[in-house]
């Protein structure tokens, strides 16, 4: 038992790392241009069939990864150019709209490339196995991907708290108009911000690939799991939201030993516990 | 809510006073009626001509979306309430009166009466935990509820019957004393209690929305502050209208149910919700016309574009990006652009 709760609970930080990439990069996004990114799960999609198209042509893992953050970045430009900014003026009604219809441009896009069977994926020779700890045993590609995305989660956090590019960013997020006031270019940030929320998502969906594999429908369930983490980390805060995806993928995965079948309407259970007690959530502003 | 009743007749009578200051009010009352009474016989004629123009149960369907898209306007059109979690309400009532109908009570009365009261039981709980969250925060709040009902109704298999959805739906039958009983296991007839639903929702939206309860809820949709400074409940008022909404759409979920005789889990999935707020943008929100016809153009355009191409979802991101772009105040929009072209056009010949 005790075997079988340590296994899950180390998978269910590597999870959880993911989940806070992908929040992360969401929170971003609401932060800078304040809208709810409906299009972050095709974009998490979109990451995990480029990193496989990449890594099966012989490239190694790392470059399918860094394929997968460009792609979905230049992805992230293109929907700020064509979907948000042509309708910005009329409040953010319209951009949900948008870019819900261009998650259904992506996702069928996914689906013509890629066909409609889901696609599978080992991990790389060096990254398979697993390092045996006596009282458990930890895959080597769990263990991977959770320092992996720790070391993007702090590196996206020296780039907003320890340059120049974040001063920026965190201007634009506390006061957009003061900030272009003093002649930075607000607009060139939006995108820069877009171009890395969406960039992170893709990143969080190479990670997630040789885990859950690729289907064109991945997209919209880890949406869902992505909002209910933004929520319970609390809007307004940037790195709530990294605690609270670990937080999340812990509970997730633990509570498949109890019920698998309840495992993910479990988090939307917590989600509402917490919004009772704490209605900006755990570490946002009121 | 007695007192801010009472505060919405006042302001209802500020405007009218002030509207009989501009010195036409009785005309333009007068006037209205007729205007109202002609719409009114142009939406019958509407309800009849529909069926001979389309197959009927695509007719029927575009009523009840018709309906869907009503309720959810009166909070995104009317009370600013971006809602992203409508689905949840549908398919609750959808599915109440699904296991109700399947289980041998085949009451009509009955089986709206549990569509609406599930419907708007689900909504109250939902509101009350999301009412006070503004803007994105209650449209992400909403759409996490949405996905939470999804999940319950996909793993309780033996009531729901999972993913392949709740089968075995009865036609429910209209007892009336006196007269007998009416079946709708006709298409026809079933049309026809869809457009009486559909008329009744839309005389009674309509109405709601330019009562003081309406002209409340579109003032804290203005600005919220100065209308609870004004010492109206908003946030009670508010969730009286997202209760509404939710035992509407109920009715709607339950009349979808019984048209195809099955109940599907993807009526309930997010993406039901973020389509009918599309019917309402496309449509125009500043009527309840206007999602009507974003209902049936949604509708018959998904029709069109499925029997075209099986990545037709893709056709359809597109024109709703196209229409955002281009037409921001929806179809309704469009008309209100043409009769003002075909105005001017007429000015610049006279």
């Amino acid at each position: 038992m005790l075997w079988l709760i340590s296994a899950q609970l180390v998978n269910g930080i590597a999870i959880g790392m993911i989940y806070a990439l992908m929040s992360l990069g969401l929170s971003i996004i609401k932060g800078l241009l304040n809208i709810p990114n409906f299009a972050h799960g095709a974009l998490y999609a979109l990451g995990a069939y480029v990193c496989y198209s990449v890594s099966s042509v012989g490239m190694p893992f790392a470059v399918g990864l860094l394929a997968a953050f460009l792609a979905t970045g230049l992805a992230g430009l293109a929907l700020d150019r064509l979907a948000i900014r042509p309708v910005g003026e009329n409040g953010y009604l319209p951009q949900l709209i948008t870019l819900f219809g261009a998650a259904l441009i992506i996702e069928q896009l996914l689906l013509i490339g890629w066909g409609t069977v889901g696609l599978s994926y080992s991990p790389p020779l060096i990254l398979r196995g697993a390092f045996d700890l006596g009282f458990t045993v930890l895959p080597k590609y769990i263990a991977f991907a959770s320092i992996f995305s720790a070391l993007v989660i702090s590196a996206v956090w020296l780039l907003i708290e320890r340059t120049k590019f974040g001063a920026y960013v965190r201007a634009g997020i506390e006061r957009p108009d003061t900030t272009q006031a003093l002649g930075i270019d607000v607009d060139l940030l939006l995108s820069g911000g877009m171009m890395l929320g969406a960039g992170l998502a893709g990143l969080a969906g190479g990670l997630a690939l040789p885990l859950v594999g690729a289907t064109s429908t991945m997209g919209g369930d880890m949406l869902g799991i992505a909002f209910v983490v933004l929520v319970i980390g609390g809007l307004g805060s940037l790195y709530g939201s990294v605690a609270a995806g670990v937080a999340v993928g812990v509970v997730q995965s633990l509570m498949t030993i109890a019920a698998p079948a309840a495992s993910t309407a479990i988090i939307y259970a917590v989600m509402i516990g917490i919004l009772l007690f704490r209605p900006q959530g755990l570490f946002g502003e009121r | 809510m007695r007192t801010s009743g009472d505060n919405g007749t006042v302001l209802v009578k500020n405007l009218e006073q002030s509207a009989e200051v501009h010195g036409k009010a009785v005309t333009a009352r007068s006037g209205l009626q007729v205007a109202s009474l002609v719409q009114g016989i142009g939406m019958v004629g509407a309800l009849l001509i529909l069926p001979l123009a389309l197959p009927i149960n695509i007719a029927t369907e575009i009523l009840i979306f018709g309906i869907f898209a009503m309720a959810t306007n009166l909070l995104i059109g009317t009370a600013g309430l971006y809602s992203f979690g409508q689905a949840a309400f549908f398919g609750a009532g959808g599915y109440a009166a699904g296991y109700v109908l399947a289980h041998g009570w085949t009451s009509l009365p009955l089986a709206l009466m549990v569509a609406c009261g599930i419907g708007g039981l689900v909504a109250a709980a939902v509101g009350i935990l999301s009412i006070r969250r503004l803007g994105v925060y209650f449209m992400m709040l909403t759409f996490a509820f949405n996905q939470l009902v999804y999940y319950i109704i996909y793993s309780w298999r033996s009531v729901t019957g999972g993913e392949d959805g709740l089968v075995g739906i009865q036609r429910p039958i209209l007892e009336l004393p006196f007269v007998g009983s009416f079946g709708f296991d006709d298409n026809k007839r079933f049309y026809g209690l869809a457009a009486v639903l559909f008329l009744a929702t839309m005389i009674a939206l309509v109405r709601m929305v330019n009562s003081p309860f309406g002209i409340v809820l579109a003032a804290s949709r203005q600005n919220s502050r100065r209308t609870i400074s004004l010492g109206y409940q908003v946030a009670t008022l508010q969730l009286v209208a997202f209760v509404i909404a939710g035992a509407i759409s109920g009715v709607a979920g339950a009349l979808f149910g019984m048209l195809y005789r099955i109940m599907p889990v993807d009526s309930v999935h997010w993406a039901a919700s973020a389509y009918v707020v599309f019917m309402v943008i496309i449509g125009g929100q500043k009527s309840m016309l206007g999602p009507v016809i974003g209902a049936a153009v949604f509708i018959w355009l998904q029709g069109l574009f499925s029997l075209v191409w099986i990545r037709w979802p893709l056709l359809l991101g597109l024109f709703v990006i196209l229409i955002m772009i281009y037409l921001p105040d929806g179809l309704v929009g469009l008309f209100s652009k043409v009769s003002s072209w075909t105005a001017r056009w007429r000015g610049q010949r006279s």
